[in-house]
């Protein structure tokens, strides 16, 4: 297993490229790291331009569109648009039925510390238990509602309301490197089916065997087509395009303009606090699925971060991996309560997912190389003998 | 009337759809089917699809994902050409006359040679003269070095010892349909096409001739439209950088009165989530 | 009454780019067996490649009497590119050749003044007569072209429509039921959509 010299991801995590040992995550943020002050304040001006061309426009409808999820992202979103520019936002919030009380006070909270309207929107609860399964099944990822309601909703809602312009926050792909700074990313359909979705869309959810939904479940999970978004203009820009990106900022200075909350209490599969409070899952059993398949998990993607922004050593991340990453949290009891599914049928379908590049069966338990060397176990299979020879070394 | 034609390269690695960066570094973008449908909806003039795989290292491994994911190049050739309504120029790693074969035979209307222009001119000849010359492209890269321009083979890596005039001469003289010209120094910097590169090659020779490399916004394809005498621009990574990208190609250049197609979109859903009928 | 269309095969290349888009449109499929032949209720012989190639390839691959047969039926017959290019008496691409003489006339180099050879890309078509294979086509649709030579038909009736590129060449020829296109419909996205729908309802 080939693991990136500078942090902690391993050559199968998620499109990342390796090159001379080193990982295009790693790559991208130097150049990031490395952009001169000109270049921020070039971007500064663009952006200024922008919201310029959109206070001289729009007189009395909404200046833009801000997808928040009530997380310090969201905030600091709100808090350029709002605090610093003086726009009028409308604020659409995507909500999953899986916030923590955190997550739902800091949400809560966005109308009263900044000055716009907020639209939050969330499905039957029926309906999300059964994405929750389905999805869960189709792609072993119960969060696929989430993914796709967030990168979806907000952009109905635009066109809906004839808002061209959507201010989303951090370029979501940087974690991997698919992009430069100076590629100017703006919100793609493709990304969001191929990368967010897993190229699943609603009518991939229409077909289960135990689950039934119907078209009528899914109104808000159907992206828009091109000739829709062409007629109203609909854009989405990345504020990490104009302004440098800097998570662990960003929550203490929310933290301290707006008294933005970070968890109370520590989560059990990684050491940051300020992550992911609109879901539950996302640092829990979403996180612990991605493990089982890939072999890293939240641990490994914020000791990277952390590692490349130089908070943290090499070694200090690989002791979060080795901490962290395998862990078993106990938000898993209380999904499998949530949606009814027994651990068993939990084990049995999440082993199906196991990508064969990194793990392997050895004395009946899942193994797999540890980037501070060797190889450990983790955990008996549960797959029948078919299934089983892929994992054959 | 004739329009100069935008197209857009895909450029294909290991299983992936990748930017590329002064031909050095890649960086993964996903799904060429996908990636292929989408230029095609947004009403792209043609696609040329390149494989710049070294080492087959194939990288089709997820099995949480819709895709599907073909185990060869020449099986992603032939889902691709279903999903391109438009012509499909196809380059990489071609040697043989089977490979040319082969991409022919799975869908590709054009086939695009490099090295072989230099290691093996017969090879040309045959293709040429089985499936005519405007179905053969030669694809030349360029980089400046010290004072004068030289041509690279073996993607950017060996470079030929011979008057890179001469060289494009040689191609014409070999009776390809046209060039496809790239400038290894601009690849990938945004700066725009080397101008003066493009000039002096469209005065040699009478063949079409496709504009590659720098591009960073539409502006620089009207620059190159207007001030050389190229035929055609083509760009990789900035078709990538947002959606309905090669409408709004079209549509710039439109407005700004430069002889192209009208910007139009292919009314087929990629998402396929409604049946649209194309007529 | 439903179409079925047979697609011929010589072994040139094109015929799944063909082969995809008409299958949307109707169903195909792609043969060269004089049963098929004469099963089909239209026939379209595409094209990449030299006239003599294609000539040389056509006569040993496709059974010709079948063809022939069927076409003196009226069955509706569309080249495309070099497809229409061997319709002709005679070619002049690298040598000369015998076409086959459905459509009289011969294939010669474009003159296309100043403009560069061959012609590849995007260009629109003048109709000359009206004819069911143009219909709903203006000035404003375009399709992709790419070829260096071009049909002269000896009898201007049969020429349908024109393209400009430094001169006027045909673009679309028309013997009856004999059509050819020099052109790439399969390839010309909403306007070659038209002219093979148009095709298709020619009975």
């Amino acid at each position: 297993m080939n693991y990136c010299k500078k942090c902690v991801y391993s050559s199968v995590s998620v499109n990342l490229e390796m090159s001379d040992g080193v990982c295009s995550a790693c790559k991208t943020s130097e150049v990031f790291e490395s952009l001169p002050k000109d270049f921020w304040d070039m971007r500064r001006k663009k952006f200024e331009e922008i919201i310029n061309e959109i206070k001289l426009n729009r007189k009395s409808e909404y200046d833009c569109i801000i997808p928040v999820s009530g997380g310090k992202d969201s905030y600091y979103q709100a808090h350029k648009v709002v605090t610093d520019y003086g726009l009028k936002p409308l604020l659409v919030t995507y909500h999953g039925n899986n916030y923590l009380p955190e997550g739902n006070f800091n949400r809560d909270k966005m109308r009263e510390v900044f000055d716009a309207d907020h639209l939050v929107f969330g499905p039957s609860v029926d309906v999300l238990k059964k994405l929750n399964r389905i999805a869960f099944r189709l792609m072993g990822d119960m969060n696929w509602h989430a993914h796709c309601g967030i990168f979806t909703y907000p952009i109905q809602i635009a066109n809906k309301f004839k808002i061209p312009l959507i201010i989303w926050g951090e370029i979501a792909w940087d974690i991997s490197g698919m992009f430069d700074p100076d590629d100017f990313v703006e919100f793609s359909a493709r990304v969001r089916h191929e990368h967010g979705l897993r190229g699943f869309e609603w009518n991939s959810m229409l077909n289960d065997e135990r689950d039934k939904l119907v078209e009528k479940d899914l109104q808000w999970a159907k992206y828009p087509n091109d000739r829709e978004i062409l007629e109203n203009n609909t854009k989405g820009i990345y504020i990490g395009n104009f302004f440098k990106w800097d998570p662990n900022e960003h929550a203490k200075l929310m933290n301290q303009l707006y008294g933005w909350l970070p968890s109370q209490t520590p989560f059990q599969r990684t050491y940051r606090l300020m992550s992911n409070l609109d879901d539950r899952y996302e640092n829990g059993a979403h996180d612990l699925l991605k493990f089982i398949k890939f072999g890293y998990g939240r641990a490994s993607d914020h000791a990277s971060k952390d590692i490349r922004a130089g908070l943290m050593s090499r070694e200090e991340g690989i002791e979060m991996v080795r901490k962290y990453d395998h862990v078993v949290s106990d938000d898993l009891q209380y999904w499998l309560n949530y949606v009814d599914i027994s651990e068993r049928e939990f084990w049995e379908t999440a082993d199906q997912f196991r990508d064969p590049r990194v793990w392997w069966i050895e004395k009946g338990q899942w193994t797999k190389f540890d980037i501070w060397g060797g190889s450990s176990s983790y955990g008996y299979h549960n797959l029948d003998e078919v299934s089983l020879k892929r994992y054959i070394r | 009337m004739r329009k100069n034609r935008i197209i857009p390269i895909v450029l294909f690695k290991d299983g992936h759809v990748v930017q590329s960066k002064k031909f050095r570094e890649y960086k993964n973008l996903g799904n060429p089917l996908l990636t292929i449908n989408r230029l095609s909806e947004w009403g792209a003039d043609e696609i040329c699809f390149l494989d710049i795989s070294r080492d087959n290292n194939w990288q089709g491994g997820r099995s949480d994902l819709n895709e599907r994911t073909p185990a060869t190049f020449l099986e992603v050739l032939a889902e691709v050409s279903k999903v391109a309504y438009m012509p499909l120029t196809c380059g990489g790693g071609i040697r043989t006359m089977e490979d040319v074969e082969l991409r022919i035979k799975n869908g590709a209307d054009k086939i695009s040679l490099n090295s072989a222009i230099f290691c093996n001119p017969a090879l040309i000849q045959d293709a040429i003269k089985e499936y005519g010359s405007q179905s053969v492209v030669a694809s030349v890269d360029v980089k400046f070095v010290g004072d004068k321009y030289k041509v690279y083979i073996h993607g950017g890596q060996t470079c030929i010892d011979q008057d890179w005039k001469d060289y494009l001469r040689r191609v014409e003289d070999l009776e390809v349909g046209e060039i496809l010209l790239n400038s290894i120094n601009n690849d990938g910097g945004k700066e725009g096409y080397d101008l003066s590169m493009l000039s002096i090659a469209t005065s040699l020779v009478s063949i079409p001739v496709i504009a590659c490399g720098g591009v960073g916004e539409w502006e620089h394809f009207r620059s190159a439209l207007t001030e050389t005498e190229i035929d055609a621009v083509a760009a990789a990574n900035i078709f990538q950088h947002q959606d309905q990208s090669v409408y709004q190609a079209h549509k710039f250049l439109f407005v700004h009165g430069i002889n192209v197609r009208p910007p139009r979109l292919l009314e087929t859903n990629y998402l396929k989530v409604t049946t649209n009928e194309l007529l | 009454m439903s179409n079925k269309i047979c697609i011929l095969d010589y072994g040139s290349g094109n015929v799944a780019s063909v082969y995809n888009m008409v299958s949307r449109l109707s169903s195909a499929i792609i043969s060269n067996k004089a049963s098929d032949l004469e099963n089909a209720s239209h026939i379209i012989l595409p094209g990449v490649g030299s006239f003599g190639a294609s000539i040389s390839k056509i006569r040993e691959k496709i059974p010709l009497d079948a063809l022939f047969s069927s076409l003196e039926r009226g069955k509706p017959f569309l080249g495309i590119c070099v497809g229409m290019q061997v319709l002709a008496e005679f070619g002049s691409e690298f040598g000369k050749y015998e076409g086959l003489g459905l459509i009289p006339g011969s294939v010669d180099e474009l003159n296309s003044a100043s403009e560069k050879i061959p012609h590849i890309g995007w260009n629109n078509i003048l109709i000359q007569q009206n004819h069911p294979l143009v219909n709903g086509i203006t000035e404003k649709d375009d399709f992709y072209f790419v070829h260096s030579f071009a049909f002269n038909p000896s009898d201007p009736k049969m020429n349908i429509a024109r393209t400009n590129y430094g001169a006027d060449f045909t673009s679309v020829i028309a013997n009856e039921n004999v059509m050819g296109v020099q052109f790439h419909p399969e390839k010309s996205q909403v306007s070659g959509l038209t002219v093979l729908n148009n095709f298709m309802g020619i009975q």
